[in-house]
């Protein structure tokens, strides 16, 4: 597993240009629980380390007027249990807080789930109900694009050679907001999603869905929303029947694939029933 | 280059260690390996099993899976650092009468996790601490009496429960 180079850049300029000198031979690590078991395993063999813990300000989590902001080194479980977090983005500390084991989301980060592009990465969820933007810098400036954006692939995101994921910025949440996260497995958070499933829900003052937003975990090739199901909840009065035709749309958007942890069709069946549930808690925390 | 090794200084039980390693050693190997503590244990080595838990300024961490680097500048704890003068830590004398050790390979993880349980939560609920112990595994299946020997330090069975994480 051994790289030849060991990096510690003190800024975000430094490590840009570090990412561009090494030109797609350099990992970045952030908490390394990703990054370590697969150099050690050699699926990864970079040239170049680069560690980002000296850079200032990676690992904050702000809370202000205009939203939420996470930075790309913000820990899972300092996120998981921030109480600034409860009143607005309980979903972020819920979904961040359903990876794997106390250690392991002591090291994790959020931009380190996000770089993985696992399809059932679960901290990740928050920011996609939340509509985040990942705000990307290279040596060209800065550049922002929504979370969706920034998965291409199973273990692919979109970055460039030379970018470098600086934070995520969540807007302020509007009035009358729930949202909820759930992770289906079979041996709790230590194991990997079979289903990931999320919603948020925004009210208008009559009661009726405002807005709707529906995260879909292990089921594609990337993490997805399943915007038709968004799409059917809108403007209607949420209750059993409209959550039950909206889970049955995100099942038919959704294209999983049958791997060790569940077949094709119990993952469509298991869409079914958990968007459901996460749909009925998002209305319960809305009102 | 690559056998180039790098300084670090890392504080380990309370002592200040500078070791010289390459940076691609895991905080484990350079425990076991050039620090001698050989009471944290190599276990499925992919940050599954949870037996090389060690405390990283007091929160649990699985050290085979980080990165000496990450460690550098931080204090450290082992299973070794929780015996004193005056004895064994509460957690590790209840782990013995309460029978929470069968092969003992998983109990130093087990420990460490349990005392980072009960810093941060002095009255920690039995689902919290089960929820705590997500991350080790026991294949003596010893987790009933593995939670109650944490139960009995933290209802003060072995006196009042001190979170020392800063001293050792």
């Amino acid at each position: 597993m051994r790289f030849e180079k060991y990096f510690q850049p003190g800024s975000v300029e430094e490590c840009c240009a570090l990412l561009k000198e090494y030109a797609g031979k350099a990992k970045v690590l952030a908490g390394g629980t990703d990054l370590v078991p697969r150099l050690k395993m050699g699926l990864l063999k970079p040239t170049a380390v680069i560690g980002m813990m000296d850079i200032p300000g990676m690992d904050e989590i702000t809370l202000s007027e205009e939203g939420l902001t996470l930075g790309a080194l913000a820990n899972l479980r300092k996120i998981s249990l921030d109480s600034r977090l409860d009143q607005d983005y309980l979903v972020v500390k819920e979904a961040c807080g359903h990876v794997s084991s106390m250690q392991v989301r002591n090291m994790a980060t959020i931009g380190g789930n996000a770089c993985n592009a696992n399809p059932s990465a679960d901290a990740i969820h928050g920011l996609i109900l939340n509509d985040a933007t990942a705000v990307i810098a290279s040596d060209k400036g800065v550049r922002e694009i929504p979370i969706l954006e920034f998965f291409a692939g199973p273990g692919k995101n979109t970055l460039e050679q030379g970018e470098l994921l600086v934070k995520f910025v969540l807007p302020k949440v509007k009035p009358r907001t729930g949202a909820a996260y759930k992770k289906f497995a079979i041996r709790g958070d230590s194991d990997i999603s079979i289903v990931g499933a999320g919603a948020r829900l925004t009210l208008a003052e009559d009661g009726t869905v405002a807005e709707a937003r529906i995260s879909l975990g292990a089921v594609a090739p990337t993490p997805m929303r399943a915007v038709k199901a968004e799409a059917l909840l809108s403007g209607k009065a949420p209750g059993e029947e409209l959550f039950r035709q909206a889970a049955e749309a995100a099942a038919e958007e959704c294209s999983p694939i049958s791997d060790q942890r569940a077949s094709r069709e119990y993952r469509l069946e298991m869409v079914r029933v958990w968007v459901r549930h996460a749909l009925e808690e998002a209305l319960e925390r809305a009102k | 280059m690559y056998e180039e090794k790098m300084r670090f200084e890392l504080t380990v039980n309370g002592k200040r260690q500078v070791v010289y390693a390459h940076p691609s050693k895991t905080l484990l190997e350079v425990l076991r390996e050039e620090l001698n503590l050989t009471g944290t244990k190599r276990g499925c080595d992919d940050s599954n099993c949870g037996v090389c838990t060690v405390l990283l300024d007091g929160k649990a961490v699985k050290s085979c899976t980080m990165l000496i680097v990450q460690a550098a500048g931080h204090k450290v704890t082992t299973i070794e650092g929780l015996e004193t003068e005056k004895g064994l830590h509460p957690l590790q004398q209840a782990f013995i009468d309460h029978f929470a050790v069968q092969c003992g390979f998983c109990t130093p993880g087990m420990i460490l996790t349990a005392k980072a349980i009960l810093d941060e939560n002095p009255d920690a609920t039995e689902d919290e601490i089960r929820e705590g112990l997500h991350g080790n595994l026991c294949r003596c299946t010893g987790y009933k009496s593995i939670v109650e020997a944490i139960e009995a330090v933290r209802d003060g069975d072995y006196g009042d429960y001190v979170i020392n994480w800063q001293e050792v």
